[in-house]
């Protein structure tokens, strides 16, 4: 059987314990991890011509590694980085040696720094990447949606669903996740509801999302897509920046997925969900605090400034508290709301954007990307980046798979 | 030779000219090498290629904190029970160095750093590059190993 | 050929033993022996070890007994020029071998570096001989 073989390029994962998590991520998607063969003279010519002056050996091999790879002498079908978390010189040749593989080779790179505490499941998700990026290239190369296609992104809080025709987005359906068929029943006639069509019209339906699996088989779908590749190339698409570098964030109810992408394609990938305070969350009580609807909290938030609101803490139990106090003693709603979108994107950097190399622009989505407060301080957090909310940024995934799909299903073919 | 036989450490750990002149003396060079063997030739734990687990990165926080990288953690539980066993160091600067273990330039500083402080007698040297600095080398290294010898005879 | 890295290797009850060991022998430039005569001299020892002939001379890998007591008397063929290191895999361990991992493992290239200069090591030893033997024969 053909495997897609991955090299590793890194410092040494096997010192951090996890070489084994690696190992077992990459044979789960029928992939295999090779390193690159080089020589001495190798190591010593390749170091010189990259220019970066390492202390470390280890990163000396990994820049001749990559090396490797962009003259051709290993041949490897996607390419995986890593380093270790917190290191300074090996996150900056990880970001370099990114750099020079993409902007040398059309082959896959993912990267990633790691703790002991890495485990093959946060993985998974990186290696399916990869290995679909590496098989379904054809696929990822699509910038243009044609015929009529569905799109159903099922969550873990919301399902969305989108129906496109002719590169255009023609009906959006959304409703909180229950039952997943029922759920994106639901969605998918609201959608339809928008349009003149109905299932029997459709070319073909891609399906995303923790619920992908199940929708797919379901519904017969032509694609069932991971949900990062989905999102990218849907976010991407929708912000009108398909070539190029990107970084698509997505702060939700629960967790928080941040994502770098080149090309259209994505190479490095954080996900976190264990602080409320850092999610949409916070917003929603928030909102419900200061007695506005969600959809006026961005709004409000704009006008009011951060600093005139009191909040010692970012946690969702004692920050929210914070506010409450904040507007006891006199304080104006606007502030609080922009103290409270100030915290969730300070925590979200926190938390998850400083482990990533952030490019512009930062294309924003999920709901909470309608809150235009929250942009603006995800703005503001970055040093003023410029960041940018597409329409439909709500339904991402769900335009991703209608997107993706289109070229692959002939369901009116048989008739 | 025998009884004033003394552990001692060198830098690059893996070095073969270092280990092969105290081998000569009759020493004890406390390489890396046999530390790897006691990693890989437990078949208990099921994480090869070094069988460095989760659990080693942790066992490397008696040398460095939470806050160091865990390749750093995970190189130490390895390079630092050679310190801690070591009555004497040499240490080489500008040697070669190979990849693995000794492939983190942090690792290494931290290790010639704890060497340096523990209170044992060190040998510092530059990695020779020609003939004559090699004569030097191999001089200074025969009578460091001279010094210690007369000190464990005297005690 | 899998280029598996993190293989379960499939060794030996010996392997597993705390009490084998492996080491490295390396001639280095100059020297009076050749790689073949060390191999023969091994094998000539009659001692219960592997003995495997390498790109850089040999390895030997046995009980750390008869290793040491085999290196005491390769040395003696050529005192200055044979050099010795020990390894902590096994000979052939699949974990280890770049027959299996796609590429070299990662002290080679250091022993490479190391290996240019092994031949001034052995010309130091020499003389560090000539002049013991010189200083007894003066003192004489």
């Amino acid at each position: 059987m053909w495997k897609v073989k991955i090299a590793l390029v890194s410092c040494g994962t096997e010192y951090s314990g996890i070489q084994k998590e690696i190992e077992k991520a990459a044979n789960k998607f029928g992939a295999e991890i090779i390193l690159p063969e080089i020589d001495l003279d190798y190591i010593d010519e390749s170091y010189e011509k990259f220019g970066f002056s390492a202390q470390s050996s280890s990163l000396k091999l990994m820049i001749a590694r990559a090396m490797a790879i962009v003259e051709g002498r290993s041949k490897p079908d996607a390419v995986f980085i890593a380093t270790c978390f917190r290191c300074a010189e090996a996150a900056l040749v990880r970001n370099e040696v990114r750099r020079f593989i993409q902007n040398n080779t059309r082959i896959p790179v993912v990267t990633y720094s790691f703790t002991e505490r890495t485990k093959a499941d946060e993985l998974f998700i990186r290696m399916e990447a990869l290995a679909t990026t590496v098989t379904r290239r054809n696929i990822l190369a699509r910038e243009k949606q044609e015929g009529l296609t569905l799109g159903l992104d099922s969550g873990s809080t919301t399902t969305k669903a989108v129906v496109m025709e002719n590169n255009e987005v023609i009906g959006t359906g959304w409703t909180s996740t229950k039952d997943i068929i029922e759920s994106a029943k639901t969605a998918a006639a609201e959608a339809f509801g928008q349009t003149d069509y109905d299932w029997d019209d459709l070319d073909g339906i891609g399906t995303t999302g923790y619920g992908r699996f199940t929708m797919g088989q379901e519904f017969g779908a032509e694609l069932i897509q991971e949900e990062l590749s989905v999102n990218a190339k849907g976010a991407v698409y929708l912000a009108d920046c398909q070539k190029g570098e990107a970084t698509v964030l997505d702060i939700g109810g629960m967790d928080n997925k941040v994502i770098t992408v080149n090309n259209g394609i994505p190479d490095n990938f954080t996900m976190g969900g264990i602080c409320a305070g850092a999610s949409g969350r916070f917003l929603d009580m928030t909102s419900r605090r200061l007695d506005v609807d969600i959809t006026e909290l961005g709004p409000l938030a704009v006008q009011g400034d951060w600093r005139k609101a009191m909040l010692n803490s970012y946690c969702i139990v004692f920050g929210i508290q914070d506010l409450v106090t904040t507007l006891a003693a006199g304080g104006s709603k606007a502030d609080v709301a922009a103290a409270a979108c100030h915290s969730v994107s300070e925590q979200v950097y926190e938390q998850q954007l400083q482990e990533i190399d952030i490019r512009e622009p930062l294309i924003q989505v999920g709901g909470t990307s309608l809150i235009s407060g929250l942009v603006k301080a995800v703005s503001e957090t970055l040093g003023g980046i410029e960041v940018i909310v597409p329409e439909y940024s709500q339904h991402i995934g769900a335009v991703g798979a209608a997107l993706l799909v289109s070229g692959m299903g002939h369901r009116q073919d048989n008739k | 030779m025998g009884e004033n036989m003394v552990k001692i450490a060198v830098y690059p750990p893996n070095s073969l000219i270092l280990a092969d002149l105290l081998e000569r003396r009759g020493h004890t060079p406390l390489v890396l090498q046999k530390q790897i063997r006691q990693k890989i030739k437990d078949p208990e734990i099921d994480s090869p290629p070094m069988n460095i687990t989760e659990e080693d990165p942790i066992k490397g926080l008696k040398y460095a904190a939470i806050e160091v990288p865990s390749g750093v953690r995970g190189r130490m539980s390895i390079i630092g029970p050679i310190i801690d066993e070591a009555e004497a160091a040499i240490v080489v600067d500008g040697a070669p160095y190979g990849f693995g273990c000794i492939g983190c330039a942090r690792t290494n500083e931290l290790s010639i750093f704890l060497l340096r402080n523990k209170g044992i007698p060190v040998l510092e040297l530059n990695y020779p590059t020609n003939q004559d600095e090699t004569y030097v080398m191999v001089n200074q290294i025969n009578e460091f190993v001279d010094s210690l010898e007369q000190t464990a005879e005297e005690e | 050929m899998s280029q598996n890295l993190t293989m379960s290797p499939d060794l030996g009850k010996e392997d597993w033993d705390p009490d084998v060991i492996t080491r490295m022998i390396f001639i280095g430039p100059g020297a009076h022996v050749s790689e073949q005569e060390i191999v023969s001299e091994f094998h000539m020892l009659d001692l219960p070890l592997t003995i495997k002939n390498t790109c850089y001379g040999s390895m030997i890998s046995g009980k750390s007994e008869d290793v040491y007591k085999a290196i005491e008397e390769i040395r003696k063929l050529d005192p200055n020029h044979i050099f010795t290191k020990e390894r902590g895999f096994a000979p052939g361990d699949p974990r280890r071998c770049r027959g299996h991992r796609f590429g070299p493992r990662e002290g080679f290239h250091q022993m490479e570096k190391e290996y240019r200069i092994l031949g001034f090591v052995a010309e130091a030893l020499v003389d560090e001989f000539k002049k013991i033997m010189d200083d007894c024969i003066e003192n004489k």
